[in-house]
Formats: C-alpha cells, sequence, structure tokens
C-alpha cells in the first residue's frame, strides 16, 4: 500500500517539478502597449510576406523609402527625406537620409534598395507580392518574361500543335482550350494586334490556317519574351529602372506614370532587406539573434503562437518621435479569447479580432470605434455553367438579393449594401452608373426571358463557402431570398479554406463567395482581377473591351495612338475623348491632372462591365473595420485626417506603431 | 469527386504497391521467429537511441550510446518488449507514407493562398521547401532527411523554422498542462468511481455518476467558457488566458482533465463493483480484515485495472495538446499544430506531429503492459 502511495506522490512530484522548470524562464518586463495581431505570422521577410498580421509587423520593424502617416493615412517622407518627380510623371530620384541606419549600426543606403528590388522580382526568390513593383520599368520582364516564354514554349506551343489536327474549330472550344491552357496569362504583356484578334475571337470557326498563324505569332512572342527578359537581366538595377546614382540616391523609373506609387512604397514589398544577414542565415536570417532591420522598432523576442515583443529601436533615424519602448503583438485566432483578454485589462486593443457576432453589442461601449474599409464582399458566378453562362440569369441573381436586408439585420455593424465593385472612399474615383438594385419582378421578368419562368426547369445550383460561421449565415440568407424570389433551389455547402480555394481555381462550383482586399489605395487593385483568365478572375468572365480598358488604364498614352475604336464601344465617350485632348496640351501639371482623371474614368467604364453588363459577381457589402482601444491609447484610430482639415475614415485600416502612444496617467479600466 | 488541377485523384500502383507492402512487412513481422525478434528488437532499439541521441550530443556520441543500448537490449531485454519495438518502426514508416498519401490526396497544397501564385513561383517553392509534386518523391526526401540530418523537415508556414524547432517548446507546453489535468483527472475520477462502486445504488454513487454524466456531455469549449466567465470575468481570481505563470495553468488544466476524470469516474465504479463481488474479497472479509483494509489492499488493485488501459492512449492523446483547450487559453502547445498543419496543408508539420503523438501512443501502451503485469497476477504468470 504505501508502494502505491509513494509511486502517487512521485508523479505528482514530476508533474510539479515539469510546471515549476516550464515557467522557470526569466519573465519579461511588462509591455507598454498589448495588441491583437491575428494568426501567427508566417515569416518576418517584408519582401516575402502577404498576410495582415506579418504587414503589420513588417512596417514595425522595416522601413521603405516612404511610410504611412499614422494622423493621415497618407505617404510621407520615411528612408528618403525628399523626392523630385520629373515633369512627365515617370521618374522619381529619392534622396536618402544621411542618418538612416540598420539596427547593427550600417547606414541605409541605396544599394539597400536595388538589392531588395531585385530580390523581390527575382522568379526563383517566388515573392507573391513581386507585382506590387510592375509600375517601374523592366521590373515586370525582370520577373515573368523568362517564366511566360518557358510556359509557350513547353505547354501552349504543344498544346497549338496538338489541336490543329481537330481544326477547322468552332470558336466555343476555342475560347475553352485557351481557358484550359490559361493562354492569356503568358500573353498579356505582348502587344500584337493579330494575336490579340484571334484570342479574343469568340464567334465563327479557326480554320487549320489561323492556327498555323496563330503558332507562328507564339513562336514570335515567345522570341520577344525572351529577349525582353535578358534585357531586364541586364540593366534592371544596372542603368535602368531602379539606379543607385550613389549611396544617398535612387532614381526609379516608371513604365508609365502611376499615381499610387508613393503608397507602393510604402507596403512591406517594397521595404529594404539586410544583404549580409541573408548572405549569413540564409532563410534564417529574420528569427530573433539572426535579424537586423531599420524601422522604429527591432525584434526583442519571439514565441511561436504566443507572442512577438518588439522594443524601440535606438539607430532609427526618427527614434525621437517614437513613444512606445516595448510592444507585445498577440499571435491568437480565437477572438472570443481576444474579447476576453481585452475585457480583463490584459490586452490594449483587440484590433479587428473581435468576435463579429457580437457587434450590435460592442457597437454601444464607448472604447469601440469603426470606420467603412477597402474591402468588398462578393459572390463569384461561375459563368462557364449552365444555366449561370446566360447572363440574364447573372442579372436576375442580382436582382433578387435584398442587401439593405442583409447589412441591417444579419450584419449590423454599418457595413453599407454594395451594388459596385469597388468600395466608396477612394480619392477622385466615382462609381459608375449600376444595373443592380432589389427588384424581384425585373428579377422574375429576366429569369422567364431566359426560359425559366417561375423558376421552373432551373437545375439546382449551390452556394459554396469556406467553412465560418458568418459566411454561413450570409449564404443561408441569400438562397432563401433567390429562393423566394425567384422560385429556383438554391443549396449552401461548406468546404474548408484549402478544398474551398481548389474549387474556386478549377471553375468547380455554381456561386461561390470571396473577398477583396486593397493592396493599396487604388481602383486598379479591384479591376485587374477580372481580366480574361487572370489568375484571381475564377469565374471564367472573358471581355476583350474589359482587358483593353484595363491595359489602357495602366499606360493612358496607348489610347492616343487609335482612340477611335476603343471610344466607340464606350459608355460615355465624350468625357474621355476630352481628357485625351487634354493630356497633349497645357501645361504639365494639368496634363498629369488629365492623365489621371482620364485613367480613373477607363477604370470606371471597366467596371460597369461588371455591374452592368455582365454581372460575373454578385457584390454584397462593403465592409466596416472596427477595433476595440483602452482609452490609454492614443494614436490608434478608425480616423484620418483629411487634408481640409475634418475628419475621415481609416480605409485601409492602418495604424503605424511608430506614431501610437500611450498616457501613463490614464490608469484603470475603460 | 474529380477535381482537375488537383494533385488528388486515385491511388497510383506505385503507390498501391508500396502500401500493401508496407501492411505485408507488418503481418510478416508477427511470425519472426523468437531469437530473430531479439535482434531485430534490439537494433531497432538502437536505432530509435541513435535518433535521439544524435539531437542531444551530437553523431560520434549518440552512435556510441546507441550501440552502447542495443547491446544491453539484446542481452537484458524481455521479450514481449523487443517484439514491439520490432513492430514499431515499420508502423511508424507506414504511418508517415499513409499520411503523405493522404494529403498529397487530400485538395489544395501548402502553397495555395488567396491570391494565385503564378507556376514558376510555386515552382520556385516547391524546390525550395522539398515538396515535389508527386507523393512518393516525398516520401524519399523526407526520409532522407529524417534518417541522413535527423530533420522533420522545413515548415512552409511558419518559415525558417524546422518542424522539430516548432514542436521542441511547444511539447513541453502541452506535456506539463497534460501531466497536471492527467493527475488531476486521474485523483478526482478515482475518488469519485470507487466511492460510487463501493455502495452501488446509494445517493453517493447517484451523485457521483450524475456528475460524471455532466462531466462526459460537457464538451471542453463550454467548460473552458464557463471557468472562463466565473473565475476570471466575474471573480476576477485567474488570468483569461495566456501562459507564462502559474496562475495561467489552472483553468486549462481543469478544462482538460474534467472530461477524463468523469470517464475515470465510470470505468473505476465498474471495476470496483466487479471486483467487490468477487470470492477473495469475501475471504478477506471472512479472515476478519477490517473493511479498509480489503478496500485498500485487495480491492483497489483490481478496481483500478480497466482505468489503466484506458490511461495509456489517454495519457498520449491529453500530453499532445487539445487543440480546443489551447486555443480558448491562448497556450502556446502542441494541439495547435495538430489542426493548424492540416488546415495549411504544411506537409512536414502534419508527419512531425503525427510522429510524435504515434511514438507517444507506443511509449504509453507499453508503460500499460508493464503496469498490467505488475498490478494483475493473472496476466504476470500468462507472459
Amino acid at each position: 500500500m504505501y508502494r502505491t502511495l509513494l509511486g502517487i506522490l512521485s508523479v505528482f512530484g514530476a508533474a510539479l517539478l515539469l510546471v515549476a522548470l516550464t515557467f522557470s524562464k526569466t519573465l519579461e518586463a511588462p509591455a507598454d502597449l498589448r495588441l491583437a495581431n491575428g494568426t501567427e505570422p508566417k515569416s518576418l521577410d517584408p519582401e516575402l510576406t502577404t498576410g495582415e498580421p506579418e504587414h503589420v509587423l513588417a512596417s514595425a520593424l522595416f522601413e521603405g523609402l516612404t511610410r504611412i502617416d499614422g494622423k493621415t493615412g497618407k505617404p510621407v517622407a520615411g528612408v528618403a527625406e525628399r523626392w523630385d518627380i520629373s515633369a512627365d510623371g515617370t521618374v522619381y530620384t529619392f534622396h536618402l537620409r544621411d542618418d538612416a541606419r540598420w539596427s547593427d549600426g550600417r547606414p541605409v543606403t541605396a544599394d539597400d534598395f536595388v538589392y531588395a528590388w531585385k530580390r523581390l522580382l527575382e522568379p526563383a526568390v517566388g515573392a507573391e507580392y513581386a507585382y506590387m513593383l510592375f509600375p517601374v520599368a523592366l521590373a515586370e520582364a525582370y520577373n515573368t518574361f523568362a517564366g511566360h516564354a518557358e510556359t509557350l514554349e513547353k505547354q501552349l506551343m504543344p498544346a497549338v500543335t496538338a489541336l490543329a489536327t481537330q481544326s477547322p474549330l468552332d470558336a466555343r472550344s476555342w475560347q475553352d482550350f485557351l481557358r484550359r491552357n490559361k493562354a492569356n496569362d503568358p500573353l498579356r504583356p505582348v502587344d500584337d494586334d493579330v494575336l490579340g484578334e484571334l484570342l479574343a475571337r469568340r464567334t465563327g470557326t479557326l480554320t487549320a490556317s489561323d492556327l498555323a498563324t496563330f503558332r507562328a505569332r507564339l513562336e514570335h512572342a515567345r522570341a520577344w519574351l525572351r529577349d525582353e527578359s535578358v534585357r531586364a537581366r541586364a540593366h534592371f538595377g544596372v542603368d535602368h529602372g531602379v539606379i543607385a546614382k550613389d549611396a544617398r540616391t535612387l532614381v526609379v523609373e516608371l513604365r508609365a506614370p502611376t499615381p499610387y506609387f508613393l503608397q507602393v512604397l510604402a507596403h512591406n514589398s517594397s521595404m529594404p532587406v539586410p544583404r549580409w544577414a541573408l548572405a549569413a542565415h540564409g532563410d534564417r536570417w529574420f528569427l530573433p539573434g539572426n535579424i537586423v532591420s531599420n524601422g522604429p522598432f527591432r525584434l526583442a523576442n519571439w514565441i511561436v503562437n504566443d507572442h512577438i515583443r518588439l522594443e524601440k529601436s535606438p539607430t532609427y533615424w526618427g527614434k525621437s518621435e517614437v513613444r512606445l519602448e516595448r510592444v507585445d503583438m498577440l499571435s491568437n485566432e480565437n477572438q472570443m479569447t481576444i474579447l476576453n483578454l481585452y475585457l480583463t485589462g490584459a490586452l490594449d486593443c483587440t484590433n479587428r479580432y473581435f468576435p463579429q457576432e457580437l457587434a450590435p453589442e460592442l457597437k454601444k461601449r464607448r472604447d469601440f470605434e469603426q470606420a467603412p474599409g477597402l474591402v468588398v464582399y462578393f459572390y463569384r458566378l461561375n459563368t462557364t455553367r449552365k444555366p449561370l453562362d446566360d447572363k440574364r440569369v447573372r442579372k436576375a441573381i442580382n436582382l433578387a438579393i435584398d442587401r439593405e436586408l442583409i447589412t441591417k439585420s444579419v450584419l449590423g455593424l454599418g457595413q453599407a449594401p454594395a451594388y459596385t465593385f469597388v468600395p466608396p472612399g477612394l480619392p477622385a474615383y466615382t462609381a459608375p452608373a449600376t444595373a443592380i438594385r432589389h427588384d424581384p419582378d425585373e428579377a422574375r421578368r429576366l429569369l422567364a426571358e431566359a426560359g425559366y419562368p417561375g423558376g421552373k426547369g432551373f437545375p439546382r445550383v449551390g452556394i459554396l463557402y469556406n467553412t465560418m460561421e458568418d459566411h454561413k449565415r450570409l449564404a443561408e440568407v441569400v438562397s432563401d431570398q433567390l429562393r423566394r424570389t425567384l422560385g429556383i433551389e438554391v443549396t449552401p455547402y461548406n468546404q474548408e479554406w484549402q478544398s474551398y480555394l481548389e474549387a474556386e481555381r478549377a471553375l468547380n462550383y455554381d456561386i461561390a463567395r470571396a473577398g477583396w482586399n486593397a493592396d493599396y489605395a487604388d481602383p486598379n487593385t479591384f479591376l485587374e482581377m477580372f481580366v480574361t483568365n487572370g489568375a484571381n478572375n475564377q469565374t471564367g468572365f472573358s471581355s476583350e473591351l474589359y482587358d483593353r480598358l484595363i491595359r489602357l488604364a495602366s499606360d493612358v498614352s496607348l489610347l492616343a495612338r487609335d482612340p477611335d475604336p476603343t471610344l466607340a464601344k464606350l459608355r460615355e465617350p465624350e468625357p474621355i475623348r476630352a481628357l485625351l485632348a487634354a493630356t497633349q496640351s497645357g501645361s504639365p501639371t494639368d496634363r498629369e491632372h488629365a492623365r489621371e482623371r482620364l485613367r480613373l474614368l477607363l477604370l470606371r467604364e471597366a467596371e460597369s462591365i461588371l455591374v452592368e453588363d455582365e454581372f460575373p459577381i454578385v457584390p454584397i457589402y462593403f465592409y466596416v473595420n472596427g477595433t476595440l482601444t483602452q482609452p490609454r491609447v492614443h494614436g490608434y484610430s478608425m480616423r484620418v485626417l483629411l487634408d481640409d482639415g475634418s475628419f475621415g475614415p481609416n480605409l485601409q485600416d492602418t495604424h503605424p506603431l511608430r506614431d501610437v502612444w500611450v498616457d501613463p496617467a490614464h490608469k484603470g479600466e475603460p | 469527386m474529380g477535381r482537375p488541377g488537383t494533385q488528388g485523384g486515385t491511388l497510383s500502383a506505385l503507390e498501391a504497391a508500396a502500401v500493401a507492402f508496407g501492411v505485408a512487412t507488418l503481418a510478416g513481422a508477427a511470425w519472426l521467429p523468437p531469437k530473430a525478434t531479439r535482434v531485430s528488437g534490439a537494433s531497432f532499439g538502437g536505432l530509435i537511441a541513435f535518433a535521439l541521441a544524435r539531437l542531444a550530443w551530437g553523431v560520434p556520441v549518440g552512435a556510441l550510446a546507441s550501440v552502447t543500448f542495443a547491446l544491453v537490449l539484446f542481452r537484458f531485454a524481455p521479450g514481449a518488449v523487443l517484439r514491439r519495438v520490432t513492430f514499431l518502426v515499420p508502423s511508424l514508416l507506414l504511418l508517415v507514407f499513409v499520411t503523405t498519401l493522404l494529403m498529397y490526396h487530400a485538395p489544395g497544397s501548402p502553397f495555395a493562398g488567396e491570391k494565385v501564385a503564378s507556376p514558376q513561383v510555386e515552382a520556385a517553392l516547391r524546390a525550395h521547401f522539398g515538396v515535389p509534386k508527386s507523393a512518393v518523391d516525398f516520401f524519399g526526401i523526407y526520409l532522407r532527411r529524417l534518417v541522413v540530418e535527423g530533420s522533420l523537415g522545413p515548415s512552409v508556414k511558419v518559415q525558417g523554422r524546422n518542424v522539430e524547432t516548432l514542436l521542441r517548446p511547444a511539447l513541453p507546453v502541452s506535456l506539463t498542462l497534460g501531466l497536471l489535468a492527467l493527475v488531476l483527472a486521474s485523483a478526482v475520477g478515482l475518488w469519485l468511481g470507487i466511492v460510487a462502486g463501493l455502495k452501488p445504488n446509494s445517493a453517493a454513487d447517484y451523485a457521483s455518476t450524475g456528475l460524471s454524466a455532466i462531466g462526459l456531455s460537457l464538451p471542453s469549449f463550454v467548460l473552458g467558457a464557463i471557468g472562463i466567465v466565473l473565475f476570471a470575468l466575474k471573480l476576477g481570481w485567474l488570468p483569461v488566458a495566456g501562459w507564462g505563470d502559474l496562475r495561467h495553468i489552472v483553468l486549462p488544466a481543469v478544462t482538460l482533465a474534467l472530461p477524463h476524470a468523469a470517464y475515470i469516474a465510470r470505468l473505476a465504479r465498474g471495476g470496483t463493483i466487479e471486483v467487490m463481488s468477487q470470492d477473495f474479497i469475501r475471504t478477506a472479509r471472512a479472515k476478519g480484515l477490517p473493511e479498509s483494509a480489503v478496500v485498500l489492499r485487495h480491492a483497489l488493485k483490481g478496481a483500478i485495472l480497466p482505468v489503466v488501459s484506458y490511461l495509456g492512449p489517454a495519457a498520449a492523446g491529453i500530453m499532445t495538446g487539445s487543440f480546443v483547450v489551447e486555443t480558448l487559453f491562448g497556450i502556446p502547445g502542441m494541439g495547435q499544430w495538430f489542426v493548424r498543419g492540416a488546415i495549411n496543408r504544411d506537409y512536414s508539420v502534419v508527419l512531425g506531429t503525427a510522429l510524435v503523438y504515434a511514438s507517444l501512443v507506443t511509449a504509453f501502451n507499453l508503460l500499460v503492459d508493464l503496469a498490467y503485469a505488475w498490478l494483475d497476477p493473472r496476466v504476470r504468470s500468462r507472459s
């Protein structure tokens, strides 16, 4: 008996010893600020990460040529203390600060940026955000052209050769073939009218000679892509694209004027990286002990799945403006836990990670703040499947949904119903006219016109969403509305994240839930995704005019060459014609303004194709971002100061830690 | 459902053949003569010892230590233990292979994100992380890395780290929490169960079975939430979540322990009722022993037998962490990696956690067998 007791006691003793050992590590000094930061960050390499938690950390640890100012939400001087922009808006000369330092004391030089940008664009590095720098001359060629040439040679050209045996081919099978082989992707940079005409062929047949021409043009395109890629590798970072004139002068040449370029420079993808740390530690360079950074904070500790401790960097040029000494960024995905921690004062800010279903309750609290965000919630419609290949059916679905009801009764945080695709609030961009509204009668009429009166004969369709309570509730409401209004059978079903992504990509769905978050504050980030066979299109939607408008918007000077065929197809050609004239006369500033307005109007025309003609999507609502923040925290606001002195929404929900401070006099609970 | 463009689809002939070969090897091991079992058991034991010792002391010392260990095993270890070890290595290999197949045939990949990467980017990432498109190739790379470098491979989703560096800090956290929960569950469960079993159908019995029914039927996220609301939010005695000092461990340990305590109580109650009706108890009572001695000296051992066989797998499960409890209380333990690895299709993480779990299950089952032999004279005489 005593042996048994002794055994039990020793097990108990061992357990306690283990507990004591686990907790015996030295405790950290308490942080000034503790923030919820979502899921465990994948990496702290600013060039390789894509997620929101990583973006927040990268912006604290590193600094680009510009940075986002916490008060105004606009790009201001970062490592570059000033810059000159050429009259035509394509050459930026950055003058770097003389006191910009890495955390190991080395100066931050123009070469560091050249190195970092070349690394970002190096295909073998596999940076997903490489496209952020595509406005820079030769950047896209450096990053993608060699791969495109290879795809053409190894996949598309053999496939076309094999297809030639089946000619003549009807246009429908031709478009299927192009989609299956993702033909438009590698050919997008190629400017070839013959190729463009063949790619856009949607009616009639393709003869053997068409296919032979296509193949010959492909060979031509492949050679051009390869040559351009060779040219880019020889010149980019040396005497073209981005050039380090001296240690403190960096010249950047753009492909075309890009008004949002200063914003791009504040994004983590274009931040500098320390080449000596990368050389010494390889892909472990960003771990504690190895990392060298140049931002307002440096990495003090990293406990995976628990928290990351940041501390003020003593080498940062603006250290006198940084008021926080220590910051803890919590890695936790459980929104209820985050709320509980906040309510007991163990957390200073929930960020966006509070339970959405409690929004109506939390909204009543004084420490809750919210603002509209640049995010759209929408459904993709599979335009390659019956019956959704009929645009009358797609329109009917758009008209049958009562978005007011959804935003008021299902969501309740003040989200705005979406009748267009690009979220409101972007400066100078106005939404196009839209055919989307809540109109059940018209919806039924359209469905009858498409051959399904009262929903008769309409096949059962599914709404796919990734497994999550919020998406489930919405999918159920939408299916219910479609069922009642149109009399059609709609079944919501869920898949876990990876299966859902896969199904969407393979067009293996009827209707699928989606969301899109702005990479930068410009309509282009929303609209460019729907170009034919674009990787993020995922609806099968394809419009020659749409593709052309997106392309023209990226370089408006292309329109001046031969404007009439394009203008003839537009909804509102007159203002565009007038602006086109204005880009060719007047002072440089006036021309630049005209170019910018022209660009936005072209994008607006593109958006109107989505919401007036084709309806490959069902926009549902525009997001609202919110946060609970303890009153002692200052500078963490959902509002930003506008040029006219009034306040506007913090559209991108950015809160640079550099500009946040804590009032030590304000103690206690909210 | 066939999805074009996935790695999934039906098993290839090579994959099916490899699985069949693995199963056949395992089955064949059962017919090995005792002498061969001693040799294979000792050498596999040495291999496992080498894998562990290399991490701690490096290759030369590790090799020396493991050879010594193998010799000791061969000379002194009981046959039953060596037989188990013989099964261990082929079953772990089969586990890794089948898990690899399952992962590769599930839709998605570690490199699929919301934004679509170009084929060139994906190819670069696949080469960098050693995740080729074929499951068999991956298995080869994984084994080579495991044997040659002694590494569980890089994680794709938590970059710059190998799986062993991720699991190393997480395992003690889960072990601590799990062991504490296990001790708590055994103490509470045994006490409740034996009290109930000694007087079946009494008030004490009903109270105990009632409590264990509640403990079994309430899921841990409800139990945990009740605990948080009561002790953290209302009373403010304990922190809501986090990991860092002793106060943090109380709520999660209790949450983790309660369902197990309830189950143990049921098993102990059944065991006690059965033992108390045995002849040897009547004999003990007849020779005039006080009731306490009858229970403690004679009944207890028999009553806890079913509990012991439950504790083996339960210990392995509880000590590798619980995803629900860990996310609820924000604990950086092992449980999160099981779920995260699978959700992210982070193949090396999935395999690493599966290996750790399988090793613990095997180890605890071995311990249970040994404990059985010690507790139950009938088992001892049989082997």
